[in-house]
Parts: structure tokens; sequence; C-alpha cells
């Protein structure tokens, strides 16, 4: 059974910013996409399979604007990030209060995967969608569960949790056949 | 995001064209409990010209199919390859779905 998490460790690799390009946003649900695709043309194709990278990134970009700085035009998104053939790697800050509830996350993916384990799916009904008194019926409750798997070399928030990183590791291409 | 009915028989059929995102998604959930009201019983959603889905498509899909599934009523759920396969995938939710292969398999099925 997977054992994914999110962690908190304002000390990770991940938030290691040398080398990257550096973008900010005004809070702007509108232009979420928009401001994505500014991020998303510096990555080499290779690692553009099927908008996957470009969907993953715009939902931690909108998780900033919206639930971070509450869409608050004045409050901006800082956003650093490096792309290669082999890697992806995304940091992204809000001016928001923090996501408070990763461990209360954590302790709901954890029952959702032990539903996907079980093959229960009548209970796995309820961890279909992660819900706090603040969703809105816009909201699909379901980003951080595909972040969390797309995001394969980590999820890092610091420990006052208005910033994230994630990075993910793509497989070097084979060039060739190895003969013995 | 373009949002087409069509009917075979009692059976109603939605066909998405475009990007299922944070902007458009609430259509289809607001065009599905309308029809829920008018007493349709047996729904097809068709993903084939779906170009770009997010966790707020997702989401809209969940919503219908979990409201569907109480009220005892009939989904399913068609044509989901390329990126919207992989991003149902990321979320694990393939087998949660009620799903066909093709329009017309849903509706033998159905």
């Amino acid at each position: 059974m997977s054992n994914k998490m999110i962690i908190i460790d304002d000390k990770s690799n991940i938030f290691n910013t040398d080398g990257c390009f550096y973008k900010e946003f005004p809070s702007d649900l509108r232009q979420v996409r928009y401001f994505t695709l500014l991020i998303v043309q510096k990555a080499p194709p290779e690692i553009k399979e099927l908008n996957l990278l470009e969907q993953q990134i715009s939902e931690l970009i909108k998780n900033a604007v919206k639930h971070g700085n509450k869409c608050d035009l004045n409050k901006k998104v800082k956003i650093w990030y490096f792309f290669s053939k082999e890697e992806a790697r995304i940091i992204v800050e809000d001016e928001g209060k923090g996501f408070l509830k990763i461990r209360e996350w954590n302790e709901f993916n954890k029952k959702r995967l032990q539903c996907l384990h079980e093959e229960n799916f009548e209970e796995l009904g309820n961890y279909v969608s992660y819900r706090t008194p603040e969703s809105d019926d816009r909201d699909g409750g379901n980003a951080m569960f595909a972040a969390l798997e797309y995001w394969n070399n980590g999820l890092v928030f610091t420990e006052k949790a208005n910033k994230i990183g994630v990075s993910k590791k793509f497989p070097k291409n084979q060039r060739g056949i190895d003969i013995n | 995001m373009e949002l087409k009915i069509r009917k075979s028989s009692n059976i109603y059929i939605i066909d998405i064209q475009g990007e299922m995102d944070l902007y458009n998604s609430y259509k289809l959930k607001d065009l599905v409990m309308k029809m829920l009201e008018k007493k349709v019983t047996k729904f097809i959603i068709n993903l084939d010209k779906v170009e770009y889905i997010d966790s707020s498509g997702i989401g809209a899909l969940i919503y219908i199919c979990s409201t569907i599934k109480k009220m005892n009523l009939q989904l399913l759920v068609t044509n989901v390859h390329g990126s919207v396969k992989k991003v149902i995938e990321l979320t694990k939710l393939m087998g949660y779905f009620p799903m066909a292969a093709t329009v017309n398999d849903a509706i033998k099925n159905l």
C-alpha cells in the first residue's frame, strides 16, 4: 500500500532556489492558467506529457491564489521553478496564513489509500474529496491527492505552511539497447 | 467548454467538448442537477472531446457520480483516454467512476 504523505520540512533540498527562474503574480484567479503557461513554457517538451505538467502546476498556483491569498489582488504569489529533461521542481509561496491542516489531510489520505488498497469503493465514497469549512462548490478537494502521486520526488511544506515545494523526476530516455 | 445533450430512448447523453477546468466545470454540475430535477434517470457523460481536465473537473465528476449513486440512478462515463485518463489515474479513481469504453457500449449496458 502506498504510504506517500505531505512532508513538513523547512530545510528540504526542494526549497533550494539555486539556478531557478523566478516570477511573481497578483492573486487573480481568472489568470491562473495564463500564469501557469508563462511558467511551463520554460519546460523542455519531453516533460510536458499530455499537459500533465501544466495541469499540476496550475493546481499549485490556484491553491496559493485562492486558499492562501483568498484572491486578494494586493497579495502576491511567488514562484521559483527549474526544469530539465530529468526533473521539474517548483516552489510556490503565498502571503496567507498557511495550510494548517496538513496532519489532518495526511490522516484523511491514509484512510483513502486504505480504502483503495482494500478495493472498498463503498467506503471510498467518504474519502474522494477533502473538504474544510472554507471549501466551496468549485473546490474539487482532490488536487493534493493527484499532486502527491505526480510529484514523485517529494511534496514539502514549510512549517508556516504558506510555501510548498514539489519535485518530479522523469526517467532518462533509453538511447540504445545494451548488448552483453 | 461546450456541453451538448442528445437522447437515446430514455438515456441522456452529455457530450463534453473542450476544457474541464476551474473556470468551466461547475457548468456540468449545474446541468446534471437540472436534469435530475426533470427526473432524468439514466446518464452517459462522454469525455471523448475533453482536451484538459483539472481537479475542479474531477471534482465535478465526483459530485455528479456520488449524487447519482445516492439516488440509485444510473450513470456511465465514456471515452476516458489521453490526459483525462492520466489525471483520473493520478487520483486513483479509475475504479470509482462507472465507465464504459464507448457511448454505444454504455447504451447497451444501461
